[in-house]
C-alpha cells in the first residue's frame, strides 16, 4: 500500500512539473484530488486496510493528499504569474522615451547664495530685514560716519536720482534704519542689490549685498571672528579658516578685511586664491560708536559689530564664474545649471 | 602712494627683505598693491662698445660687431642697424637676457655666422627720448656720452635700481599720503627708531620775508594757517641726481630746483606746496580770500574757470594767482628768469577744497591730499624742508622770518579711557604695557595708571577721536591673529528667522522653478526708449520713472516701473541665441515716484514677472503659474477680465482683479512688440504686484469637516455663443448651486459646424455636490440641476447638449 502510494506521489510530482498550461494543471487536480481521483480512491479503499495499519496508512494517505494539493497550488500560481507577466510584456513601452517634460526650472546663483547666507543666519536667530534701493543720503551715508564731503565718499561713487536721494550703495543703510527705529538687542541680516557706477569683468552696475548688525551688550571683536569663522564653515566647509587683516569702513571701528582659507586648495596654495591660500569674502568690524549714537543708540551701554559681503562675489568663488557679467546675461542654459 | 624704497630707507632702516616688509605693513592695514620693480623687467643689459666692424659675407645689410663688455674676450654680435660705428657705446643684450618688451635674448645664428647676443635700440628698451637722449633714434641707441665703465648694467646707468612700492592708503590715514607717513608705520612695525628729515636751514641776514610779501588771510575758516617763506637770488638750474631720481621713481617728471623742491616736499612730507615769483604778485602782496561770483581764473591747465563765492583763491593786490590748494594760475609759476620766490605752505578746509575741485573739475597732485586732510603739523615740516633743500642745493639766499597766520592754537587730541574699555571692544587682555608701548610707538603719547588710559594723539594723527579708534592702533600692532573665536555668549536670545511675507516670497519662487521657469537678474535701470518699444503712449503713468542725474549711460538711466521691459529683453536675448524654448521669471522691485523731479524717496514694491516662448507655451500654461501662486496665497475668488495693455496681443491678455484691485496681468505679447525685440515666436508674459497680492492674501488654512457622505457628481454640455467666456457660464452655475456645490469646472469644449452650429461651442460642465451632514436625494440633485440648466438658459441663451 505504501509503496503504490508512494508511486502515485512521485508520478504526481512528475506530471506536475511538467505541465504547461492552467487547464493541464486544473486536469491534473480532478484526476488525482477530484471525487474519482486516484486519491480520493485511496481514501475510499482505506476500509479494506486491516485494523492495525489504518492509523498509519491513514496518515500517509493524508500526508499524500496535502503534498500533491500543494504541489499543484504553487504551480498554478507560478503558471498565473507567468501569465499576467506575459500579458504586461505585450503592453510594454518604451522606457527610454520621454514624452513629458517635468524639468524643473532653477533659483538664481546668487538666489542660492543668500537662500544658504539666510539660513544660516536665521538659523543663529538673526531676522532679515529689508529697506529702500532708492535712499537718502542721511541713511545711505551721514548716520553711517560718512558726511557730506568727506574723504570716505570717495570709497563709493554713487548715483543720483535727486537733491540727496540715491541708489544705496550699500546694505549698511538698513543698519541705520533699523537702529533708528528698534532697541537692541538687534540680530539681523539684510540682503539686498546696491548700485555702483563701475562696470567690469568684476565690478557691476548692480550687485547684491547681505549685510549683517549685531547690537547688545558685550558684544566685543572676539564675537565677530567667532560668529564669521562658524558662517564661514557651513558656507564653505567645516575646515574653514577666518583671518583678519587691518582696514578702514567709517562706521567701523576697529574695521577688517576677512579672508577665509582657499575652499578648493584648503590654504595650500591654488589659482582660484591665487597663489595665497586665502581668499577675500567680506568686510566687517565692531560698530563705531558714533554711528550707534547718532542712531539712538546709547554707546556706553551697547555696542555692536557688522559685516557685508557681496552675493556676486561669493558665487564666482563658490562656483567658479570668471566674470560677473555672465550673472546678468539670463542665458536659460547658464540659469539651467543651477537646477 | 607710490612709495621708493630708497627715500623710504632715509627714514629708517629696514633690515628685512622686500617680502616680509610687504607683509609687515600689509598686517598693519597698509595694503600693498603692486611691488614695481623695474630692474626685474631687464636682465643681462650691459654698456659695450663697438670695437670691430665687419661686413656679413653672406649679406649685403648685415653686419658683425666685435663687442668689448669689460671683459678680456670680446663678444661676436651680428646687427642689421646700419647707424653703428667703430668706437660707439651701446646696449648690449647678452645671451640669455631679458627685455622689458618681454622679449628673451639667446645666442644663434645669422646667415651662418654665430651671435651672442643683440645690440638694442631705444624702442626695444621703452625708453623715450625724455628717459635717455638719443633714445628715439632709429636703430641702435648710441651711449657715446657714457661715462660709466664697460659691463656696467643698464639697470644702473637709466637708475632702475629703486623698488617702488604701491600703498593703498585708507580714507582714514591721510598722513600716510606721504613717504615720511608710511615710514612712521614701517618703524614701529619694524620696531626701529624714525629718522625726521633734516629741516635745519641758516636765513641771509639783510632781507626779511615780510619785505617781500604781504599775507592776509581774509577767511581763516577755510585757510586755518598759511604760512610763508621767501629765497632771494634764486639760481634756476635742473636739480641734482637724488631729486631727479627720487621723483621720477614716483612718476613725477623733474623740472627744475625750484618747482622740484616743492614736489619733493609734496611726496616727502605730504605737504602741497606752492611757489610764487614775487614778480608775478602785483603789489608783492597775498590775499587769501574767497573768489568774487563771477571772477575768472585761467589755470595751469589753461582752462578759464568762472569761480563763486563758496570758492578760496590766493590772489595778489589784484587778481587772482591761483586756485587755493588746487592749481597755479597760467603764468604765476616760475620761470628761468625768477629772481625771488615766495613759498606757499598752508592748510585749507578739506571739505571746501573737495567741493571746489568737483565743481571746477580741477585735480592735482595737491587738491588729491587736500581733499583727504593735512594735518596742522605738516605745513611747518614742510616749509622748513623746502628751505632747508634750498639751502642745500645752494640755489638762493633764504630771507629772515617765517610768515605764519595761524587761525586758532593748536591743541592734539586727548582720549580718556580705561584698559578695560579697550579690552572690552577687543574681546581679549592686551597687557598694560604692551598697549603703552604700541601707542607711544605710534607717537600717540600714552600713559597708563592703573586701569587708567590717557591718550594724546600727534597732530598729524586727527583720525584718533575714542576709545575704539585707540583699540584699533592697538590690536593693529597687537596682531590680529591674537583675536580669538568669541561666541557672543554676552548677547540675550533672539527669535530671528523670516517673516511670512519673506516665506511666501520664497514659495513663489519654488512654484515657478517646480513649473520649469529659471530665475533671471536684470538691472534695475533701463533704457526710456524701453516705454515706446512696449507701445505705452504719453501720459500712462508707467511713464513716471526717475531718472538717474549722473547714469552710466541712456541704455541704464531710469529706474524700472514695470518689469515687463526687462523680461522681454531677457526672452528675446535667449531667442536670438537659437535656444528654442525659454521660461523666465524675476522677482524685483518697481519705483514708483510720488511726483517728479524726485524730492523724497519713492514707492518702492516688488513685483513678480514670468515670460516664456517656446513649442509648449500659450496663454493658459503661463495664466496656470499665476493661478497657482495665487492659490498659494490663498487668494480665492479673483476676477478676470479682458485687458487692454497696450504691448499685450488685444485678444489674449487678461487682468487679474481681486474686487477692484488689480493684481496683475497674464497675456501673450503685442505682435508688434514681439517684433521689435526680433523675437518671431509667440511670447506670453505676466506680471502681479506683490505688495498688493500679500495685502489681499488670507495666509490662513482653514479647516473644513468633509463629511461621510458620499458626493454627487453631474455632468452637462451646453452650447453657447463661440465668443461667451467659460467663465461667465461657471460664475452662473456656482450662484445657482450655492454652498452644496462644491467644485464645478470645464473639461471639455467641442465645436462642429454641423452638430453643434455655426460660431457656437459645446462646452462640457463637471460638478460636484456634496453636504457634510448627509447624502444628497436625487430629487434634491434634480432640483439644483434644473435651476442651473434654467439659469443658463435664461442668462446666455444657452441649449442642453444631449
Amino acid at each position: 500500500m505504501k509503496e503504490k502510494i508512494n508511486q502515485l506521489i512521485e508520478q504526481a510530482t512528475q506530471r506536475i512539473k511538467e505541465s504547461q498550461d492552467v487547464n493541464s494543471i486544473n486536469d491534473l487536480k480532478v484526476q488525482y484530488l477530484g471525487k474519482a481521483g486516484e486519491i480520493t480512491a485511496l481514501l475510499k479503499g482505506m476500509k479494506d486496510v486491516p485494523n492495525e495499519q489504518k492509523p498509519e496508512i491513514g496518515k500517509y494517505v493524508n500526508k499524500a493528499r496535502d503534498t500533491i494539493t500543494d504541489l499543484i497550488q504553487a504551480k498554478m500560481n507560478e503558471l498565473q504569474q507567468k501569465a499576467m507577466n506575459a500579458k504586461m510584456m505585450k503592453e510594454q513601452i518604451d522606457i527610454t522615451y520621454d514624452e513629458k517634460d517635468a524639468t524643473r526650472g532653477s533659483l538664481h546663483p546668487c538666489t542660492l547664495v543668500i537662500d544658504e547666507v539666510l539660513d544660516i543666519f536665521t538659523g543663529m536667530g538673526f531676522t532679515v530685514a529689508n529697506g529702500p534701493e532708492i535712499e537718502m543720503d542721511k541713511f545711505n551715508f551721514q548716520l553711517l560716519n560718512i558726511p557730506k564731503d568727506h574723504p570716505s565718499r570717495d570709497m563709493q561713487d554713487t548715483f543720483y536720482a535727486g537733491e540727496d536721494l540715491l541708489l544705496r550703495t550699500q546694505t549698511s543703510a538698513v543698519q541705520a534704519r533699523t537702529m533708528i527705529n528698534t532697541k537692541p538687542p538687534i540680530k539681523l541680516v539684510c540682503p539686498g542689490k546696491v548700485y555702483r557706477p563701475d562696470y567690469d569683468a568684476t565690478h557691476s552696475p548692480m550687485f547684491q549685498q547681505i549685510e549683517g548688525l549685531v547690537v547688545d551688550k558685550h558684544v566685543t571683536l572676539c564675537d565677530l571672528k567667532g560668529l564669521l569663522e562658524l558662517f564661514a564653515q557651513k558656507l564653505f566647509n567645516e575646515k574653514t579658516k577666518v583671518r583678519f587683516r587691518p582696514s578702514y569702513f567709517p562706521f567701523t571701528e576697529p574695521s577688517v578685511e576677512v579672508d577665509v582659507t582657499c575652499s578648493v586648495c584648503h590654504g595650500v596654495g591654488c589659482r582660484i586664491c591665487k597663489g595665497t591660500g586665502w581668499i577675500e569674502i567680506l568686510g566687517a568690524g565692531v560698530v563705531n560708536p558714533k554711528v550707534l549714537d547718532s542712531c539712538g543708540i546709547d554707546s556706553t551701554k551697547y555696542s555692536g559689530l557688522a559685516f557685508g559681503l557681496g552675493v556676486e562675489r561669493i558665487a564666482m568663488i563658490k562656483y567658479g564664474i570668471p566674470d560677473i557679467r555672465i550673472l546678468f546675461e539670463n542665458d536659460s542654459r547658464f540659469l539651467k545649471s543651477f537646477k | 602712494m607710490k612709495v621708493s624704497l630708497k627715500w623710504l630707507k632715509d627714514f629708517v632702516d629696514i633690515d628685512v627683505d622686500l617680502q616680509t616688509l610687504a607683509d609687515k605693513m600689509v598686517s598693519v592695514g597698509l595694503e600693498i598693491e603692486e611691488i614695481i620693480d623695474a630692474s626685474q623687467n631687464m636682465k643681462n643689459v650691459v654698456l659695450g662698445r663697438i670695437d670691430k666692424l665687419e661686413k656679413h659675407p653672406d649679406s649685403d645689410h648685415l653686419q658683425i660687431c666685435q663687442i668689448n663688455v669689460g671683459k678680456p674676450e670680446l663678444i661676436q654680435i651680428v646687427t642689421g642697424a646700419q647707424n653703428v660705428h667703430e668706437g660707439d657705446l651701446v646696449p648690449v643684450a647678452l645671451h640669455n637676457s631679458l627685455l622689458p618688451t618681454g622679449q628673451e635674448i639667446k645666442k644663434g645664428k645669422l646667415r651662418g655666422v654665430d651671435s651672442f647676443g643683440m645690440l638694442c635700440s631705444g624702442e626695444e628698451l621703452k625708453l623715450t627720448e625724455q628717459d635717455y637722449e638719443g633714445a628715439s633714434v632709429y636703430g641702435i641707441m648710441i651711449m657715446n656720452k657714457e661715462t660709466a665703465p664697460l659691463g656696467t648694467d643698464l639697470n644702473e646707468i637709466l637708475g632702475n635700481t629703486d623698488v617702488v612700492l604701491d600703498v593703498g592708503v585708507t580714507a582714514n590715514r591721510p598722513d600716510c599720503n606721504s613717504i615720511l607717513g608710511i615710514a612712521r608705520e614701517v618703524a614701529t612695525v619694524l620696531n626701529k627708531p624714525l629718522k625726521m628729515p633734516d629741516i635745519s636751514f641758516t636765513p641771509t641776514k639783510g632781507v626779511k620775508v615780510e619785505d617781500i610779501v604781504k599775507v592776509n588771510v581774509h577767511d581763516k575758516e577755510l585757510c586755518p594757517r598759511y604760512m610763508a617763506g621767501a629765497v632771494t637770488n634764486i639760481k634756476i638750474a635742473p636739480s641734482p641726481e637724488f631729486i631727479q631720481e627720487r621723483l621720477k621713481s614716483v612718476g613725477l617728471r623733474p623740472i627744475n630746483n625750484i618747482v622740484d623742491i616743492t614736489n619733493f616736499v609734496l611726496i616727502e612730507i605730504g605737504q602741497p606746496m606752492h611757489a610764487f615769483d614775487q614778480d608775478f604778485l602785483a603789489k608783492h602782496e597775498i590775499n587769501v580770500r574767497r573768489a568774487e561770483n563771477g571772477e575768472k581764473i585761467v589755470t595751469l591747465d589753461e582752462k578759464e574757470n568762472i569761480l563763486n563765492d563758496t570758492m578760496l583763491v590766493i590772489a595778489d593786490g589784484e587778481k587772482p594767482a591761483c586756485m587755493a590748494g588746487i592749481m597755479g594760475g597760467m603764468n604765476s609759476g616760475i620761470k628761468d628768469t625768477t629772481k625771488t620766490v615766495v613759498f606757499e605752505s598752508a592748510k585749507f578746509a578739506r571739505d571746501n577744497i573737495r567741493r571746489t575741485a568737483r565743481a571746477l573739475n580741477l585735480h592735482s597732485d595737491s587738491s588729491f591730499r587736500f581733499e583727504r586732510g593735512i594735518d596742522f603739523d605738516s605745513q611747518r615740516l614742510g616749509l622748513y624742508r623746502a628751505l632747508h633743500l634750498i639751502q642745500e642745493l645752494k640755489c638762493g639766499d633764504i630771507a629772515e622770518g617765517i610768515i605764519d597766520e595761524l587761525a586758532k592754537e593748536l591743541k592734539p587730541q586727548v582720549i580718556e579711557t580705561t584698559l578695560d574699555a579697550i579690552n572690552s571692544i577687543l574681546g581679549i587682555e592686551v597687557p598694560a604695557d604692551v598697549v603703552s608701548k604700541i601707542l607711544n610707538g605710534l607717537q600717540i603719547e600714552t600713559k597708563i595708571e592703573g586701569n587708567k588710559v590717557t591718550c594724546v594723539a600727534p597732530l598729524f594723527r586727527d583720525d584718533i577721536e575714542n576709545a575704539n579708534d585707540i583699540a584699533e592702533e592697538v590690536i593693529r600692532y597687537y596682531g590680529y591673529d591674537k583675536v580669538e573665536n568669541g561666541t557672543l555668549a554676552g548677547c540675550s536670545h533672539t527669535q530671528g528667522g523670516l517673516n511670512i511675507e519673506q516665506k511666501l516670497q520664497k514659495m513663489v519662487k519654488e512654484i515657478c522653478v517646480s513649473n520649469g521657469y529659471s530665475e533671471t537678474l536684470t538691472y534695475s535701470f533701463i533704457s526710456p526708449k524701453a516705454y515706446d518699444q512696449l507701445r505705452l503712449e504719453e501720459g500712462n503713468e508707467l511713464r513716471n520713472y526717475i531718472t538717474l542725474l549722473n547714469p552710466l549711460g541712456e541704455d541704464m538711466s531710469v529706474m524700472r516701473t514695470t518689469l515687463a521691459y526687462s523680461m522681454l529683453n531677457s526672452l528675446a536675448s535667449n531667442y536670438l541665441k537659437n535656444i528654442k524654448q525659454a521660461k523666465l521669471f524675476e522677482i524685483a522691485n518697481v519705483y514708483l515716484p510720488k511726483a517728479l523731479p524726485l524730492t523724497e524717496l519713492p514707492f518702492e514694491r516688488q513685483n513678480l514677472v514670468i515670460g516664456s516662448y517656446g513649442a509648449n507655451e500659450s496663454f493658459y500654461t503661463i495664466k496656470a503659474v499665476v493661478m497657482a501662486i495665487l492659490e498659494k496665497y490663498q487668494i480665492n475668488g479673483v476676477t478676470i477680465k479682458r485687458a487692454e495693455i497696450p504691448y499685450l496681443h488685444l485678444g489674449k491678455s487678461a487682468c487679474i482683479y481681486k474686487g477692484n484691485m488689480l493684481l496683475g496681468y497674464v497675456g501673450e505679447v503685442h505682435p508688434e512688440v514681439a517684433r521689435s525685440f526680433d523675437v518671431k515666436d509667440r511670447m506670453y508674459i505676466a506680471e502681479l504686484n506683490l505688495e498688493l497680492v500679500n495685502k489681499v492674501a488670507s495666509y490662513k488654512y482653514k479647516f473644513e469637516e468633509i463629511g461621510k457622505f458620499p458626493p454627487i457628481e453631474r455632468d452637462i454640455a451646453v452650447v453657447v455663443k463661440e465668443e461667451l467666456p467659460v467663465g461667465d457660464l461657471l460664475g452662473s452655475i456656482k450662484k445657482s448651486s450655492g454652498s452644496v456645490l462644491k467644485e464645478a469646472k470645464v473639461f471639455d469644449i467641442y465645436r462642429n459646424p454641423v452638430t453643434v452650429g455655426l460660431n457656437k461651442k459645446s462646452v462640457a460642465i463637471n460638478m460636484v455636490f456634496r453636504l457634510p451632514d448627509k447624502t444628497l436625494t436625487d430629487e434634491e440633485i434634480a432640483q439644483k440641476m434644473d435651476k442651473i440648466i434654467s439659469n443658463l438658459k435664461s442668462e446666455f441663451d444657452a441649449t442642453l447638449r444631449q
